[in-house]
């Protein structure tokens, strides 16, 4: 009873200490509230499932974050990881019946190894001569998936794929959970240790070898928690679908992934997850149904949004909310609102 | 930043109030919704539209789909898919048309990962589907695998990817005769089929039954459905001496293809499937090049499959300026679905299912008999597709032949295939 | 078979040449990676179609206007945003891809998604070796080959030509050197979009126009680049012909496989800058500090 009440009183003085400090915490926590039990409030299945491909997209732009916003190893084909994992979740359950808990992980664990193929020939390239190597890669993988169509149904894919759960509320349940916990995975890996060097490799690489960091190992890690995640998103989608194709390798989505994760702000996790939950909606339905803009020019008008809100706010959107509204404390280097003129626990002064 | 929060505030509640209005807008009549679902910006999309137009205006002019005492009005529901650029775009847009838009049937698609996607959708809202662009078999086995998912499938047009097989080669052994005949050697084709699960039983079929029937294939080309330049492959078709060339293509590399094989003056006869040249403007795309370009087609302008045909075609060029193609099935469909409906006397769709089953019915494009998958069937009597050239700038039909050489079948209006003059040129000097 | 592919691929590389070489500049000069190159050269290529066969200009003088017109766009998107947010890598990345996009769908919205072609500037073919050649494809390969050697004897002769070759040495160096950055970047923007649409003007006659033509040559572009060396002229140039060949090569031997030729290509990069990882001519920017 006493450890009960104990972890009682601190996750509420967390709460109060933590969160409800901070506005945008505070709204964030709100959001997640709100979405966590949006089910109850309307269970309209084009909605849900709106939300339901936002959440696996927003890991999937969590996980680009995580490679290429952390480690500066821009990936300009993020829609690997996405497809490998896509397709073999999608074959291990049409030709074998594995249900999508086995074929989800083991689809995730094919998009590790992708990330370990194309991470180690990578490992040489820098900058702007790994993002073009990237994009290569799935453009590769699509001239193969047509090559192979009596395994893969070529450009028309396969159908028929096991849906995640039987409901779209299960569904939801099942996917938007994960979001939020793979969410914050890797947003504490990114804070740790391990998120620290690699932003040190992003800021100097040179420097961090010098400091006895094995660089190369650690963007190798970078490489396969990427895929990691992304698997895992990219399974979901295939059994969300119930659809595998080729759309899963295409620029299109490599090209889709950095716009979110950009447009909210990169190396900050919960950037990509908002820029997702943002931009996606908006474009699914939202300009369209309720802003009525006529289909023909929603394309035209979002990518009029990212252009005009990342020429204001080249740092990302939530990046730049960040540091309108908060301000870190010189000295113990914690989050306080901007209106604070002392810090909140060292009381340093802000300015 | 007190700007900012209210702001924000004002942004939430007028979106919610815009939200609020929106879903207020339902009215109490008797209608049937069907949502048209196509790449809306692009022809296919657009003659998914006006086909369905056209049919939709006539009926409800006429009263509506009668249903004991009630007359149903039918209210089209435009759907963009965007399949050619995201087949996650196509399912959702499927959805919303289902759930939001409150639709009771869906009618379109063209990209076969597309239509998947959306029969999936469909099939889990038990909503009727009828499919009026993708070819792929696979959507008529799934019905065969797993009819109570499945049943509320049904493909208008095209034929499936089996039957265009086989239609294409009636239209190679037409061809292969007339080689034989006017230029007096023995047909050695070349095969240019873009790279796609549809093309494949075709590619197949062509190096296994062809040669038997004296035609030599001399080799596959298969170029990306959206390449825009296949002058290195024609060149390649020439230099290993065909003189005919199989066609599948379904895809914008039938334009650049097409352009090049009449300037490069490719000494070989051009026959197949090239959706490219079904569509009226395929001259004017291709800058004036493509004259006797062959191709499988629903419909030609003078050629009368049934006493709907005509009429039709004058209408839809009225409406658009353009000929139909195969998109605009959407016009039967319309109709297949209103005799089902007064037939079965009902808009459940289970029921509407079984009459769907019964169809029987002279349509725009022939007559209607769906076999037990839900597909159309092809044959003599029913859905037989035509062959079509472009002759002196004009799309006329060429196949079923005139003389009822392929199973009695006449139409009226087809003319006699032509070789290309270049082709005639080179290999009799 | 073989002067096929020499000919289709000189034809073929000296475009990918053509639209690399102006990527490549303002990459070199700038350090801005555009995305939006080849949607200037789409850009360039509808402008031709809809002065030349929907208002029915003269097609020189639509040629000439769709040029002009596309180094403009190139220089007002490089003032008034490139320029803006080109300390930040990953935003210009995303930024030109916007642009691209807005291009894009305003010619979608503008043309429709139906391909359109362009007439040609002159029509026929001739025989060459036995080989039926497009009029238009010699025309093409000797105004790609003028153009490069007049952008090299620009580059190496005149005092401009050396300021932007300096500034892509040395942006600090340059500009302590009294050379005017900024408007050497200008030019370079504009140079780099002329050649853009001086490739989009030739080609357009010989491919279709849908206002998705823009990736793959993008898709190239980067490819060339990587495996030329990063912001060399020269790799550009010679890695545009490797690709190009090598497009060809799969089609003419490896026929029922054409459809990989982009995969083959990219597999040959990747090869490459395994083996040499700064390409085949770049810069080691090895020890290269932020």
């Amino acid at each position: 009873m006493n450890i009960l009440s104990f972890y009682v009183s601190r996750s509420y003085q967390f709460l109060r200490g933590e969160i409800l400090v901070i506005p945008s915490r505070t709204i964030a926590l709100l959001l997640c509230l709100f979405l966590l039990f949006f089910p109850l409030i309307s269970a309209n299945d084009f909605i849900l499932r709106v939300l339901i491909l936002a959440s696996i997209y927003a890991i999937f732009a969590a996980s680009w974050d995580l490679l290429s916003g952390y480690t500066g190893q821009i990936n300009f084909g993020h829609a690997l990881f996405f497809g490998v994992a896509a397709y073999t979740a999608g074959l291990l359950n049409y030709n074998l019946d594995l249900a999508p808990w086995a074929t989800i992980p083991i689809g995730a664990l094919a998009a590790v190894v992708a990330g370990l193929v194309i991470g180690i020939p990578c490992l040489r390239l820098r900058g702007t001569y790994l993002a073009f190597a990237t994009l290569a890669f799935p453009l590769i993988l699509l001239g193969v998936v047509s090559a192979i169509s009596s395994i893969t149904g070529g450009e028309r894919g396969f159908s028929g794929v096991d849906p995640l759960a039987g409901s779209r509320v299960a569904s939801y349940y099942i996917v938007f959970p994960s979001m939020m916990v793979l969410g914050f995975i890797m947003w504490k890996i990114a804070d740790s240790n391990t998120g620290l060097i690699f932003h040190a490799i992003r800021e100097d690489e040179v420097t961090a070898r010098a400091s006895g960091i094995n660089t190369t190992r650690y963007k190798l890690l970078a490489f396969c928690l990427s895929g990691l995640f992304a698997g895992i998103a990219g399974g979901m989608y295939v059994h969300f679908m119930k659809v595998a194709g080729p759309s899963t390798l295409e620029l299109l989505l490599s090209f889709q992934v950095i716009i979110w994760a950009v447009f909210g702000g990169i190396a900050t996790i919960y950037g990509p997850i908002a820029g997702v939950f943002i931009l996606y909606p908006l474009r699914e339905f939202l300009l369209s149904r309720y802003l009525h803009v006529p289909g023909e020019l929603t394309m035209l008008i979002f990518a009029c949004i990212v252009l005009i809100v990342l020429l204001f706010m080249p740092q990302g959107l939530i990046t730049w909310l960040r540091d309108k509204t908060e301000k870190i404390c010189p000295r113990c280097k914690l989050q306080n609102v901007a209106t604070r003129s002392k810090c909140r626990v060292c009381t340093a002064d802000l300015d | 930043m007190k700007w900012l929060t209210k702001g924000a505030i004002i942004l939430l509640i007028a979106c919610l109030v815009l939200a609020a209005v929106s879903c207020g807008e339902e009215e109490e009549v008797k209608e049937l919704r069907i949502g048209v679902i196509g790449p809306m910006q692009f022809q296919h999309g657009q003659h998914h539209w006006a086909g369905a137009t056209l049919a939709a205006d006539e009926i409800n002019a006429a009263g509506g789909i009668q249903v004991g005492e009630d007359s149903y009005t039918v209210t089209l529901v435009q759907v963009d898919s965007n399949e050619l650029v995201s087949v996650t775009d196509a399912s959702s847009a499927a959805e919303e048309a289902i759930t939001l838009d409150n639709v009771d049937v869906l009618m379109g698609t063209i990209r076969s990962e597309a239509a998947l996607a959306v029969q999936e959708v469909a099939m889990d809202y038990e909503t009727i589907f009828m499919v009026c662009g993708s070819s792929t078999v696979e959507m008529s086995n799934k019905v065969a695998d797993d009819y109570d998912r499945y049943k509320y499938w049904f493909r208008i047009t095209p034929v499936n990817d089996l039957y265009l097989g086989q239609l294409n080669f009636l239209l190679v052994g037409m061809v292969a005769q007339k080689i034989g005949a006017e230029l007096m050697m023995p047909p050695k084709l070349a095969v240019m089929a873009e790279k796609a699960a549809w093309t494949e039983s075709i590619v197949a079929a062509a190096q296994a039954y062809l040669p038997p029937q004296g035609i030599e294939v001399i080799g596959v080309w298969q170029p990306s459905d959206k390449a825009t330049d296949v002058t290195a492959e024609l060149t390649a078709i020439e230099d290993a001496g065909a003189n005919m060339i199989m066609t599948a293509l379904s895809g914008t590399v039938g334009i650049p293809y097409a352009r090049a094989w009449e300037e490069l003056e490719i000494p070989a006869a051009s026959v197949g499937i090239n959706v490219m040249a079904q569509a009226d403007d395929f001259f004017e795309n291709t800058g004036g090049f493509g004259n006797y370009e062959t191709t499988l087609n629903t419909l030609a302008r003078d050629v009368e499959l049934t006493e709907m045909t005509l009429p039709f075609i004058d209408a839809f060029i009225e409406e658009t300026g353009e000929m139909p193609t195969y998109n605009a099935g959407t016009y039967d469909a319309i109709y297949i679905l209103k005799e089902a409906i007064e037939r079965a006397d009902s808009v459940d769709a289970d029921d509407i299912v079984v009459e769907l089953e019964n169809t029987d019915y002279d349509g725009v494009a022939g007559h209607f008999v769906f076999d037990d998958n839900h597909d159309v069937t092809w044959g003599p009597g029913y859905i037989t597709a035509l062959g079509v050239q472009w002759q002196d700038g004009e799309l006329v039909g060429i196949w079923p032949p005139a003389d009822g050489s392929w199973n009695g079948v006449v139409y009226e209006g087809i003319v006699d295939y032509e070789l290309p003059s270049w082709v005639v040129e080179y290999w009799t000097q | 078979m073989a002067e096929n592919i020499i000919i289709n691929g000189l034809v073929l590389s000296g475009v990918y040449a053509l639209l690399a070489i102006g990527f490549s500049l303002i990459f070199g000069v700038a350090r801005i990676v555009n995305l939006a190159h080849t949607a200037f050269y789409m850009l360039a290529a509808y402008l031709i179609y809809s002065l030349a066969v929907t208002a029915g200009l003269n097609l020189y003088l639509s040629i000439f206007l769709a040029i002009v017109i596309v180094v403009i766009t190139g220089m007002l998107s490089y003032r008034l945003v490139i320029a803006r947010i080109r300390q930040h890598e990953a935003t210009t990345l995303i930024v030109t891809i916007a642009l691209a996009v807005i291009l894009q769908e305003a010619l979608l919205k503008g043309f429709g998604g139906t391909p359109r072609s362009v007439p040609k500037i002159i029509s026929g073919s001739t025989e060459i070796f036995g080989v039926a050649v497009l009029n238009q494809q010699i025309l093409t390969f000797g105004i790609v080959l003028l153009l490069l050697v007049a952008t090299w004897l620009f580059l190496m002769k005149t005092r401009t030509g050396v300021a932007i070759r300096s500034t892509a040495q040395d942006r600090e160096v340059a500009n302590l050197m009294g050379i005017n950055v900024p408007r050497m970047e200008m030019t370079t923007m504009a140079i780099s979009a002329a050649l853009a649409a001086v490739a989009g003007a030739l080609v357009a006659p010989l491919l279709v126009l849908t206002p998705g033509m823009w990736t793959h040559p993008l898709v190239m572009v980067l490819a060339i680049v990587v495996l030329g060396g990063l912001g060399s002229l020269k790799g550009s140039l010679i890695g545009a012909f490797i690709l190009g060949f090598a497009e060809n090569l799969v089609i003419f031997l490896a026929p029922s496989g054409s459809y990989l030729k982009t995969s083959v290509a990219l597999t040959i990069m990747i090869i490459v800058i395994l083996i040499r990882p700064e390409g085949l001519f770049g810069v080691v920017f090895e020890e290269e500090r932020g």
